[in-house]
């Protein structure tokens, strides 16, 4: 059922779109395939199906315990699946295929497909023990490969874009939540994803550094060459940036489609009932 | 040599039961002096009169990074000499109650600043006596938080008894080492006294973490 | 008044006995640091085989005191066929003692760095070996180190206990030369303390310098 909706969604969102060239990518570049996920007795996660398209930027809303969190780190790789698949770019993430058959991936493996795969968390999670520049250049240099000219080269311009140059030299602690972040964007960035996570990137924030990590998050998204999810409770920054939205309550998608069908004429009463706690023309000034 | 469970079961194990009662009171005694003296040392090092608190300062530095056993040889020996003759035991809870009391002290001062400033103020408000607001407000505050450290020390000391074996005091180790130089079979003695402290030990640290646990579940 | 020259005289028969406690107390603490690094990991391998055995071996040495050990190691050991030099009894005995102390401060160290480090670490699709080496021991190191301090002195002290094994510590030399000078009991084991102190408050500030440097924030 969600399978069909995507497929309308994205159908959607192409005849929108002026660019042809992703029309040709007709393939998902991440598939969940009902995946479910339990801590304990609790079943968070229900038989999930979601697809993502390259370049396609989806927002995740949906009320606090949900599982939206949860959905990006079985993707991430930092929670184990129940039961269920997942695909990345047409191969199997948390699974291998040994002669026909589907066995558990190993830590090799998972380390392969996962350089697809990039991530901004709620709280940063910068490196305190080093510099800006070494937060960005660390895993380009030791998990890449590149030499240190050109990790720094790469650095410095993703610094560039987010705005942080004068701080490369700084210390985490020494940044304010919002400048962290946007280093915590730079870091993920750096590494060139073809899928970017977003887990609720603004909400440990103070509300006047908020504004300047969506301004970034826009602005990559504008370039619109990575996929991204981005879980947020950011009502119109969702409408704003997203080329599809998809609401998530009790471990599913209970709704999803194109933000100016979704917030203008949410189908289930659930979404109407969430949405009804946002008002959403105030907040446009976001 | 092998292991001879004869003479372990009957000569060994009855000639150290008679001497656990040494080791065990040297350690209660001992923590009971390292607690009131440590006390002492964490109200002096608190004092307005500064040369007390100095005093105190220097005294807790000095004896807590020489070693304990130096400081029982300096009781044990030194003191006699100026007419004060100490027993074995004696000394050596003396040693060892004041080597360790500047722990404690240390373990009070944070447990005392831990009280927040507002329990004092508040004391104050009340116009408690000195008396009364040590008493009823923030020693009974600056304890709770204290007491799995406090049980650790108590642990920590009785491992450290046998040393008081070096000034001549017969407990545990000290009879070991008697009954292995007469039948010089030194492997069941020790042995057996080192699986006694790792079991009194062990266990005690086992008892403290569940008491810690209970204490922990009435505080909600 | 004790004449300056006795003290002088006292000084002099010390410090070979310093020295030799200065030696057994750094390379039982190069052993120590070892084995509390390799117990701390042990403590949180992936295989229950290895926790389980670490854990019963620290809390075995952590358990059985270690001036019994000490003696285990002198007394009994020799009639069970191993007989060791008498200096490598010290330096094993201070050594995986202090290194079980040790395991506990490297395994809480690493058990308190922030799981959101390791995520990112993942997030950046580093090995956990990278992770691990990169991330976390940076930083659980500046946890360890005032507690490693610690533990130093707490060694050096326990350095004294060696004396009774007959090795020619400082406390050793003090006690040889007191049954020739009764005497002058008080001075020899006066200076024997400060002796001790010498070496050790140095030690004892560094720890509190280190603790206030890595406790209070980063920069
Ligand atoms: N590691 C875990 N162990 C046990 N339960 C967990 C764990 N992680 C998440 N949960 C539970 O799973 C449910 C969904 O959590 P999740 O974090 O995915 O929700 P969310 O939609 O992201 O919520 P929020 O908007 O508050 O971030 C919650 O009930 C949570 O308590
Ligand atoms: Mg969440």
């Amino acid at each position: 059922m969600s399978a069909e909706e995507t497929q309308t969604a994205t159908l959607e969102k192409e005849e929108e779109t002026q660019g042809t060239e992703k029309k040709e990518e007709a393939l998902p570049i991440v598939r969940y395939r009902k995946v479910s996920k339990s801590f304990g007795e609790n079943q968070v996660l229900k038989e999930v199906d979601f697809d993502l398209m390259p370049g396609e930027r989806v927002a995740i809303i949906g009320p606090s315990g949900s599982g939206k969190t949860t959905l990006a780190r079985l993707l991430m790789t930092l929670e184990k699946p129940t039961s269920g698949t997942i695909e990345v770019d047409g191969r199997q993430l948390w699974h291998k295929e040994v002669k026909g058959k589907l066995v558990e991936a190993n830590e090799k493996h998972l380390h392969e497909v996962r350089g697809d795969i990039g991530m901004v968390f709620q709280h940063f999670n910068l490196f305190p023990h080093m510099t800006i520049l070494r937060n960005l250049t660390e895993a380009p240099v030791k998990v890449l490969g590149l030499s240190k000219e050109e990790a720094r080269e790469r650095a410095m311009g993703m610094l560039e874009k987010v705005g942080l140059t004068d701080k490369a030299k700084a210390y985490p602690a020494n940044l304010s939540g919002g400048q962290q972040q946007r280093v915590a964007i730079a870091r993920a960035l750096v590494m060139r994803p073809k899928v970017m996570l977003f887990d609720e990137p603004t909400s440990a924030l103070d509300p006047e550094t908020v504004g300047e990590v969506l301004d970034v998050i826009k602005e990559i998204a504008a370039e619109g060459e990575m996929a991204m999810m981005l879980i947020t409770h950011e009502m119109s920054f969702a409408r704003d940036v997203s080329d599809r939205v998809a609401f998530f309550d009790e471990g599913c998608i209970q709704e999803q489609g194109p933000p100016s069908k979704l917030f203008v004429q949410p189908e289930s009463e659930r979404l109407q009932s969430f949405l009804s706690r946002f008002n959403l023309g105030e907040e446009n000034s976001q | 040599m092998a292991w001879d469970w004869e003479f372990t079961i009957n000569e060994v194990l009855p000639q150290l039961m008679e001497v656990v009662y040494i080791t065990i009171s040297a350690t209660l005694v001992a923590y009971l002096v390292a607690m009131v003296w440590g006390l002492v040392l964490a109200f002096a090092r608190r004092s307005q009169f500064r040369p007390l608190s100095v005093a105190a300062y220097w005294f807790v530095q000095f004896i807590r990074t020489t070693p304990p056993l130096v400081q029982l040889f300096f009781i044990f020996y030194v003191l006699p000499r100026y007419g004060i003759a100490l027993t074995p035991f004696v000394a050596g809870v003396l040693g060892l109650g004041i080597h360790y009391s500047t722990f404690l002290s240390e373990v009070y001062r944070a447990g005392i600043e831990s009280v927040p400033k507002g329990q004092w103020e508040a004391a104050t408000a009340l116009n408690f006596s000195p008396v009364q607001k040590w008493k009823t407000i923030i020693l009974p505050q600056a304890i709770r938080p204290v007491i799995p450290v406090m049980g650790n020390y108590l642990i920590v000391m009785f491992k450290e008894t046998p040393i008081l074996s070096a000034i001549t005091l017969v407990e545990l180790l000290g009879k070991a080492q008697i009954i292995g130089s007469e039948t010089f079979r030194y492997v069941e003695p020790i042995t057996l006294v080192g699986i006694f402290f790792l079991i009194m030990s062990y266990g005690a640290s086992l008892l403290f973490q569940r008491l810690e646990m209970r204490l922990d579940l009435s505080k909600k | 008044m004790v004449p300056i020259d006795v003290i002088a005289h006292i000084f002099d028969r010390l410090l070979p006995g310093a020295a030799v406690t200065v030696q057994l107390t750094v390379l039982s603490a190069i052993l120590a640091f070892f084995l509390s690094f390799l117990g701390g990991f042990g403590r949180l391998s992936k295989f229950r085989i290895i926790r389980f055995v670490s854990a019963f071996l620290v809390e075995f040495f952590r358990g059985t005191s270690l001036l019994v050990q000490l003696f285990w190691l002198y007394f009994a050991l020799p009639l069970l066929g191993l007989e060791l030099p008498t200096g490598l009894v010290g330096i094993l005995a201070l050594g995986i003692n202090y290194g079980a102390y040790g395991s506990e401060v490297v395994r809480s160290a690493i058990l308190s760095i922030p799981q959101g480090q390791t995520e990112a670490g993942i997030a950046l699709n580093m090995t956990p070996g990278q992770r691990m080496r990169l991330i976390i021991l940076p930083q659980a190191f500046r946890t360890m180190l005032p507690s490693f301090g610690n533990l130093l002195i707490e060694l050096l002290k326990g350095t004294a206990l060696v004396s009774l094994i007959t090795i020619p510590d400082m406390t050793f030399e003090a006690k040889s030369m007191r049954t020739n000078a009764e005497e002058y009991t008080l001075q020899i084991f006066g200076i024997l303390l400060i002796l001790y102190f010498i070496i050790g408050y140095p030690l004892s500030l560094l720890t509190r310098w280190a603790e206030r440097r890595f406790s209070v924030g980063r920069s």
